[in-house]
């Protein structure tokens, strides 16, 4: 009994010992690594990235997948660098926008899904592509800059001794965690993930459930792109896609299952601090950008095999529970 | 009489349970040999130890006297073993021809001899007296249909010994009578049949031999004539049953749901009316449109003219979220697909249509849930070690009883149950029976949509025959008749 408890504790929290173990081997190889400095300019350079996980993770536990997020960050990211540029908004009106078109963005996947009737994987394979090159036309390729001091201290100021981005993706951490675990509209979440069609005869209302999640999806992925935008300094249409790949494998990584229906946000977090010291580590190493891609697609695939080796382990795991129960 | 298959004390043992202990019998050749026993009483193992999808722990198999320590799918299938599974094997997308041929190759190395393997069907397709359309998508053929693609790819193989997994589960009465047909043409082939099956009636009805499989134990073997119903049951389940319907007193009350010229779904004008504490049965064949009446009731699916009145108050069902909050619930017919979120625990399932009415504001009340789970657990005796458990690893019958409760947390007050029994242990049948009897004391309604007539008639205070679509007629408890309740099911109306 007691060793299955123990079992137990370590099954739950898979994502936050691989990082633990993660942590230790690097502070070995590199002295600077366990710092608090390190270890913070790591959060902080990893804050949006966790702030997109958030809205993204909403999608996935609901059995769904959504590859246009890069995008619509690249999307976002310019419309707000030619408010600025070429409107000259100021700053609260700028985010305010920003994350009404995040909104829109993604609540245009989810009623193409809805509305056509097929999974939001095929919607974004093609929204994707319009995004970007929305993107790429609305900016003309162009770097636009021009932001003000406002604007950088989301990713670049401090409060006391915390970065204020860190400070904010923590709050907004905590928040959703309470709202998936402790609302009806979560655990609607978690039935849409468990069984759709169960769902949906159970006198869930799926449709409105889904727009939900799009809702937050897009405001999540906006507050995002603020964060990014502001730690670059200037915006560009390239700046954003690829960000779903370590989203995505992150989330995987946190434990959150790719069928749905499974995971907590607080392994989430520790999916992605697992990609962001890994990539920190390729880089101290010397490993190329595409050594490191290589590696990353490797970790994908691992992430997803042990996730469906951890489907098929687990039934012969109850089972045998069963059994001691004299059933 | 040789046999064509002769089992030597076969274990197969999985961690922790042993599926098969020490089962000796032998099938004789040329018979028609039927298997009973409740769920995981070990047929299914059975049918993988011949079959070679799973190795025996020890023991020896004897086929035609050969004697085999274990099998493998390819050597089954060299000795002339075939299996047809309740799912299918079949290639929605390809073609009849190509189905039966699938994996068989007629003809050159590359390119098949299509001549060949037409005359090889049609030659099958006589022998078993049935027609198939060779160029047909299987994805466009009925249920039945598709089964005897099964049939027939067994048969080109050469097929000795047939074994059919619950081949009549999904099957309507009419479908069934010519599954028999093809079976005894099998038998006239020399073909061995192991049916396996669930319904008593073909059992008598099909076969020569009967083998009683009890907690992966074997009971017993002989001929059909030695055994009747009462006695199978009893050794099936170890104890003498209770075969009668639980008797109920509920005074029936006023109308709670009202339908009148109902159009939507593939259903046409259809009206009736349901009482409180009244259980009405709904017959019909397979297709009748009895489940896509249940889907309209509950806004699962729009209606398309017609009304529908809940106490008294006309209703529009947007979706099954209105039904819910109007009192309606739906037990569906695919438990597992539509009914349970498997992965979850039963406490999950069995306040999920509770969470928003249980809330304070937007927070869910964890407690007053667990208290409520709890309740329901004890109400509706599901039996498992926790709450905890998941769904998936409960027996059919819990299953069942889980979504019952999940249903029934919502303060629903018009049941509609699609198969309730269907695949479920005669033992915990009746126990379904008793707690459909208990809440409809309670003062709630029932629906019940059954393909088992024994049941219908047991249950049900009113029963409404659907065909095609279309309402045949309404049967009082003094006039219920089977034969006659089949007549109407079958579209036959009488003019009087």
């Amino acid at each position: 009994m007691k060793n299955r408890n123990i079992q137990k504790i370590i099954r739950n929290n898979m994502p936050w010992l691989i990082l633990l173990a993660v942590s230790v081997i690097f502070s070995f190889i590199s002295p600077n690594f366990f710092t608090v400095a390190n270890v913070i300019n790591i959060l902080n350079q990893n804050a949006y990235i966790i702030t997109c996980a958030i809205g993204i993770t909403l999608v996935m536990m609901a059995g769904q997948i959504d590859l246009s997020v890069g995008y619509q960050m690249s999307l976002i990211g310019v419309t707000m660098g030619l408010l600025v540029q070429k409107l000259g908004m100021p700053t609260p009106v700028v985010f305010l926008i920003a994350i009404i078109e995040g909104i829109v963005l993604s609540e245009i996947n989810t009623l193409l899904a809805l509305k056509l009737k097929i999974t939001l994987l095929m919607v974004t394979v093609g929204t994707m592509t319009v995004y970007n090159g929305i993107s790429f036309t609305i900016s003309e390729s162009k770097n636009l800059s021009g932001f003000d001091d406002m604007f950088k201290f989301v990713a670049k100021g401090y409060i006391g001794p915390l970065p204020f981005a860190v400070i904010v993706t923590a709050i907004l951490v905590v928040i959703m965690s309470i709202f998936l675990n402790k609302t009806y509209y979560g655990r609607y979440i978690y039935a849409l993930g468990g069984n759709e069609e169960a769902a949906r005869l159970s006198g869930i209302n799926v449709n409105k459930t889904k727009l939900m999640i799009g809702f937050f999806e897009g405001l999540f992925v906006a507050l995002g792109t603020i964060m990014l935008v502001s730690r670059v300094g200037t915006a560009h249409s390239g700046t954003g896609p690829g960000t779903e790949f370590t989203v995505i494998t992150g989330i995987l990584l946190g434990g959150v299952s790719i069928r749905g229906g499974e995971g907590k946000l607080s392994g989430v977090v520790a999916g992605i601090l697992i990609m962001a010291i890994l990539a920190n580590g390729m880089q101290l190493a010397g490993w190329g950008t595409y050594v490191q891609f290589i590696a990353k697609g490797i970790i994908m695939l691992a992430a997803i095999g042990f996730d469906v080796y951890q489907m098929t382990h687990r039934k012969l795991v109850v089972d045998k529970t069963k059994d001691e129960n004299g059933n | 009489m040789s046999t064509a298959i002769r089992l030597d004390s076969i274990v197969k043992i999985y961690p922790g349970v042993k599926a098969l202990d020490e089962v000796s019998f032998s099938v004789e050749k040329g018979h028609v040999h039927s298997l009973v026993g409740e769920n995981g009483a070990g047929k299914s193992t059975l049918i993988k130890v011949i079959s070679g999808a799973e190795v025996p722990n020890s023991g020896t198999i004897y086929v035609e006297e050969e004697p085999y320590s274990q099998m493998t799918p390819a050597l089954s299938g060299q000795l002339g073993i075939g299996v047809i599974y309740q799912e299918y094997n079949l290639v929605p997308s390809l073609s009849v021809l190509e189905n039966v041929f699938l994996g068989y190759k007629v003809g050159g190395k590359v390119f098949p001899d299509k001549k060949k393997m037409r005359e090889r069907l049609a030659e099958v397709e006589k022998k078993l007296d049935i027609r198939l359309d060779p160029d047909e998508m299987v994805s466009m053929l009925s249920v039945a249909e598709q089964q005897f693609v099964e049939i027939a790819k067994s048969l080109v193989r050469n097929v000795k010994v047939l074994i059919m997994d619950e081949p009549s589960a999904t099957l309507s009465n009419k479908d069934v009578d010519k599954l028999f047909d093809v079976i005894t043409h099998l038998k006239e082939e020399g073909v061995t049949v192991i049916y396996i099956s669930h319904r008593m009636e073909e059992i008598f009805r099909i076969s020569d031999d009967v083998t009683v499989l009890r907690d992966g134990k074997h009971i017993f073997t002989g001929k059909i004539d030695e055994v009747d119903t009462h006695s199978l049951i009893s050794m099936m389940v170890g104890r003498e049953i209770n075969e009668t319907y639980p008797e109920r007193h509920t005074p029936i009350g006023e109308a709670v749901l009202e339908v009148e010229h109902l159009y939507g779904n593939g259903d046409r004008d259809i009206s009736f009316t349901l009482h409180k504490g009244e259980i009405l049965g709904l017959a019909g064949l397979v297709g009748a449109g009895r489940t896509e009446l249940a889907k309209v009731l509950y806004g699962a699916v729009p209606k398309e003219k017609g009304v529908i009145r809940v106490k008294g108050k006309e209703v529009e069902f947007r979706n099954p979220e209105d039904a819910v909050a109007c009192g309606i619930g739906l037990i569906p017919e695919d438990r597992k697909g539509e009914g349970a979120f498997l992965n979850y625990s039963i406490l999950w399932n069995s306040v999920v249509m509770a969470l928003k009415k249980d809330a304070k504001g937007i927070f869910v009340d964890d407690r007053k849930l667990e208290e409520k789970a709890r309740k329901l657990s004890k109400t509706f005796q599901i039996k498992a070690p926790s709450l905890e458990q998941l769904v998936r690893n409960l027996s059919g019958g819990n299953q069942q009883k889980t979504v019952l409760a999940k249903t029934f947390a919502a303060d629903t007050d018009i049941l509609i149950f699609d198969e309730p029994t269907r695949g479920i242990d005669i033992g915990v049948k009746h126990d379904i029976y008793q707690l459909m009897n208990e809440i409809a004391e309670r003062g709630v309604s029932i629906i019940m949509i059954s393909s088992e007539m024994e049941e219908l008639i047991g249950m049900s205070d009113r029963i409404i025959v659907l065909h095609e679509g279309e309402m045949m007629g309404e049967v009082k408890k003094e006039d219920f008749d089977s034969r006659e309740i089949l007549k109407l099911a079958s579209g036959i109306k009488e003019k009087d």
